[in-house]
Order: C-alpha cells, then sequence, then structure tokens
C-alpha cells in the first residue's frame, strides 16, 4: 500500500465539489445533473429527429442513448477509490 | 427455424452476455431497472420473438453471474439480488479465503442454470393446461399477488394500505390522458408507468438532493472506497464440478430444484431462507459460508431462469416477480406485445428450446470462466472506468425517452410522478412485486372500490 486511505481520499476531492451519495454510490452532484441532462437530450433528440416512420425513431433513440452513455463516461470519472489488500 | 435467425439468436446472446457482464459489475443496478428497459426496447424494435427470448436468457444469466463479482472482490452487492450473499462473503474474506468466494458463487450459479433450464422446460409443459383457467381469472390473481405481497413483505400494514391509492393514481393519469386527448381512448399507458416503479428509488433520492433536511445525509467529503484483492491465478478452463464439493453440488442443485418449484415466490426471499437453512448446521464458518454462498447464487439463478420461462411458456400471464418484473417486456410492451398475444402465443412450447439453450450456453461460455479467472481485473475495469453519474444518466434518459415514445411529453411528467410515489413508498418497504402487481390490476381494482 502507497498511500493511507484518508491522504487519497483528501487530495481526490477538488475545490467546490459537491459530492453525495445516490443509489449506493457516490457522485458530483453537478456532474450528476450534467449527466441526467446529457442523456435526455441524446435519447429524446434521437427519438424527435429521426424520420416519423417505425423503427426509425425508436432505434435512433436508442443510438442517442449509447452516444450519450459514451460521452458522459469520457468527461465524468468515477468517484471510487480503489485499495488494494494484500492477500 | 431459420438460418438467419439462429445468426441473430447468437449475435444476441453474444452481445448480451458482454453488455450485463459490465452492467452487473456495476455495484448498485438493481436487476430490473436495467434488464427491463432494454429489453423492452429490444421488443419493440421488431426483433423476431425467439432473438428476444435468447437475448434475455443470456442476459439475465451473465447478470447474475457477475453480479457476485463486486461481492467477492469488494464486498458491496453488484444488484439487489446479490445483497443476501455480502455477509457470507465476508466471513470468506474475513478468514482469509476470498478467492473462495467468487468461485465458489460463480459455479454455483452454473449449477442453477444447469438444473433450472430442464425442469423449467419440463414443470412448464406440466402446467400447460391450466393457462386457460388462469387468463380467465388474470385479474383477480393480480390483486391476489399484490395482497399476498403485501403480507409476505418486511412491512405488511403500509404494503396493503398503498394498493388501492396506487392503482388509483395509475387509473388516474391514464384517464387524465384520456380526458385532454394526449392519447386515443384505445390506448392503456402500462410501459411508462411500469419503467417509472423502477426509477422511482432513484428519482427520490435524486429530488432529495435538493431538500435542505435531506441533503445533509447524502453529502459526503470523500470518494467511496473500494477495498479489492488480487485473483487468485487458476490454469486452464475451469471446472464447476471440481470447484465445488459433493455436499457443496448437492445443496446447490437441491436449492435450484426448489427454487424453480417456488418460480412465483420472491427470489431474495427464498434465497435468503433457504440458503441459511441448507447450510445452518454446519459449524465450521469457512465451509459454512462456503455451501451457503454457493447455495444461494445457485438458488437465486434458477429462480431467475424458472421466474421466466414457467409463466411465460405455461401461461402467458406474467405470474412470477421475475416475470412481472425485469422480464415482463415478454409478456407486455404495448404495441407489439399486450397479455392476448405475446412470447407465449407466438411460440409453441417447442420454439423455446433452441433460443434457451442458446442463451444459456452462450452466456456460460463467455461469462463463467471470465468470472472465474479475470474477477478483480473486470471489476477494476468497470470501476475505473465507467461512473455512476453516466449509468445513472443511461437509465434516466431511456426512461424519459420511453415515456414520451408512449404517451407524449406530458407522460414524462406522469411518469416522474408515479416514480416520485412509487420510491417514497418503495423506501418504506412496499416492494416492486407489490407495486407491479397493483400497476396490473389498476383497472380492475379502481372500478371494485366505486360505490
Amino acid at each position: 500500500m502507497s498511500a493511507l486511505p484518508e491522504q487519497k481520499a483528501a487530495a481526490a476531492v477538488r475545490e467546490g465539489q459537491v459530492l453525495a451519495e445516490v443509489w449506493e454510490d457516490v457522485v458530483d452532484v453537478k456532474e450528476l445533473l450534467l449527466s441526467l441532462l446529457i442523456s435526455t437530450v441524446g435519447a429524446l433528440g434521437g427519438y424527435i429527429a429521426a424520420p416519423n416512420t417505425p423503427p426509425y425513431p425508436l432505434v435512433c433513440g436508442l443510438i442517442g442513448s449509447v452516444v450519450a452513455f459514451v460521452v458522459c463516461a469520457v468527461l465524468f470519472k468515477p468517484k471510487r477509490n480503489l485499495i488494494d489488500e494484500e492477500v | 427455424m431459420d438460418f438467419i435467425v439462429v445468426v441473430q439468436m447468437v449475435v444476441a446472446a453474444v452481445v448480451a452476455a458482454i453488455l450485463y457482464t459490465i452492467i452487473g459489475v456495476a455495484p448498485g443496478t438493481d436487476e430490473t431497472a436495467v434488464l427491463a428497459p432494454i429489453t423492452l426496447a429490444i421488443v419493440l424494435m421488431g426483433v423476431h420473438p425467439a432473438v428476444i427470448l435468447c437475448f434475455f436468457i443470456s442476459a439475465i444469466i451473465a447478470k447474475k453471474l457477475t453480479d457476485s463479482i463486486p461481492v467477492a472482490v469488494a464486498g458491496i452487492p453488484g444488484g439487489v439480488m446479490a445483497a443476501p450473499m455480502v455477509e457470507h462473503a465476508v466471513v470468506l474474506k474475513a478468514h482469509g479465503r476470498p478467492d473462495l468466494s467468487m468461485r465458489k458463487m460463480a459455479s454455483g450459479s452454473v449449477i442453477g442454470t444447469l438444473v433450472a433450464v430442464p425442469v423449467s422446460l419440463f414443470l412448464a409443459s406440466a402446467l400447460v393446461p391450466l393457462a386457460p383457467v388462469i387468463k380467465v381469472y388474470a385479474n383477480q390473481l393480480f390483486l391476489f399477488g399484490a395482497v399476498f405481497l403485501a403480507l409476505m413483505a418486511r412491512e405488511k400494514v403500509v404494503s396493503l394500505l398503498s394498493i388501492i391509492p396506487f392503482a388509483l393514481l395509475i387509473q388516474g393519469l391514464r384517464h387524465l390522458y384520456w380526458g385532454i386527448e394526449a392519447v386515443p381512448k384505445t390506448t392503456t399507458v402500462f410501459t411508462s408507468f411500469f419503467l417509472g416503479i423502477t426509477i422511482g428509488p432513484m428519482i427520490v433520492n435524486i429530488l432529495e438532493l435538493f431538500v435542505s433536511s435531506k441533503r445533509k445525509e447524502l453529502l459526503r467529503y470523500s470518494y467511496k472506497e473500494i477495498t479489492m484483492r488480487e485473483d487468485a491465478k487458476i490454469k486452464g478452463i475451469p471446472n464447476p464440478f471440481k470447484i465445488l464439493d459433493r455436499k457443496e453440488i448437492a445443496s446447490s442443485t437441491l436449492g435450484s430444484l426448489i427454487g424453480c418449484l417456488t418460480f412465483f415466490m420472491s427470489p431474495v426471499g427464498m434465497t435468503i431462507f433457504l440458503g441459511e437453512t441448507l447450510a445452518s448446521r454446519i459449524k465450521d464458518p469457512i465451509q459454512k459460508a462456503a455451501r451457503a454462498i454457493s447455495t444461494m447464487d445457485a438458488l437465486t439463478n434458477a429462480t431467475y431462469v424458472s421466474g421466466t420461462l414457467i409463466p411465460l411458456i405455461a401461461l402467458g400471464v406474467p405470474l412470477s416477480p421475475m416475470a412481472i418484473g425485469p422480464a415482463n417486456a415478454l409478456f407486455n410492451a404495448p404495441p407489439r406485445f399486450t397479455l392476448e398475444k405475446n412470447l407465449h402465443h407466438v411460440m409453441s412450447t417447442g420454439d423455446y428450446i433452441l433460443p434457451v439453450l442458446i442463451g444459456a450456453a452462450i452466456a456460460l461460455a463467455i461469462t463463467y470462466p471470465i468470472t472465474v479467472k479475470y474477477s478483480t481485473k473486470i471489476c477494476r475495469f468497470v470501476f475505473r472506468l465507467v461512473s455512476h453519474e453516466a449509468l445513472l444518466g443511461l437509465f434516466f434518459g431511456l426512461v424519459v425517452m420511453l415515456a414520451y415514445m408512449e404517451a407524449g411529453f406530458i407522460n414524462i411528467w406522469g411518469v416522474m410522478l408515479v416514480a416520485l410515489v412509487a420510491g417514497t413508498i418503495n423506501r418504506w418497504g412496499v416492494n416492486y412485486g407489490v407495486q407491479f402487481m397493483t400497476l396490473y390490476c389498476a383497472a380492475y381494482l379502481s372500478k371494485l372500490v366505486v360505490f
């Protein structure tokens, strides 16, 4: 083990970052709201922008969701500290 | 069956196995919330029924195998169903044998699948004659189911009291949509209310961030700490029958059989009850934990498979917690599937065998060796790469889109209302089972309470 867990944790939190526990895991509140917004725009945007004959709206909505998911995963990093344990 | 359909089934099974290996590992992902929306989307895309079934079977088996990974590696459940196993995994960890957990659980899962697939197919064909009777009394059965599950729940009184108000909320929204002509009178909004229930706890949790008194409890000042350990090296292809000893195989098989017979019961409840019972007489803590963990995993896997297949093949009505939850889209996904015309009606009993076998075989072949050999690496990969923000966003976005699709912009807010109520009563102990059964009998029950 390199550093003590407390030091690692303290170093990871940025100035002005608001963290909260939502659904069993820690998130950055601002990033979560942005992520909800991006995902909604991706999914709903894809659905509405597609030509209005089935199954295009649903397919485009799903593609939009996946693109938004990748964007969010790239933009927002996990708020987890992984600590290795010696067995 | 068409060669092209078989190829599609294989592709669907591979995609499902990979997708749900990743989702299974991510912490805090509820089975219904992650399986239902994606299955629904696939149904509505108009894919061949056999391909849908193959996708779903592969998805549940992969999800069940991999949601044990964070339990073994980090002591946190990868889903609701994995929660009962945490206690025993912690025992093994404390005794310096965390490597045992993963291998025992994954091997238990394999036994569960191997038992459940043939037993479910057999049991389902035996129950087929019941189908016409059950169809006539579907409404009554759902109401009975809601009351029954409420009585079985931890919080019985609030569960019972919530049934009628919750039914009125659902039916009230439907009449509102008809009244202001958001949807034609022939459209009964169902799916998006269902999804509203599944993401209820998450929506309530997010909204609480804006309630000053609740906000304090949710705020954190450090990242989530997860302690991980390295994999023990295993050479070659792991064999579940060597990893489990004879007694573990026996109790896993027995657990799986009972799990199939009690397909209509709550899987989590049965898992806790049977897992503890079958392991209670063992004194040695390591042996006891290993027995409990392998049996529980076998049993949950068996109830997943049987809870989906038996109602689907025999009845065509979702009369099990599994069928009414994660597998719901196979039974009811308007406009494509309704209770009068779903997978049950378009496939004969023989048609089920191939997709189920392909789905199960591919999920086991891909996920089992990976799970046993590389559990820590996968866990590390998902924990480092996939943020919780992105996952929550994905499910939220899907629900918003499907709500819009079913009844337009107003329904996004209607679904938020359902989610808010469902999530709040869920917090109080009214479980998903009670809420889903109520959703199904809402129209019938609302008429019953008019005097």
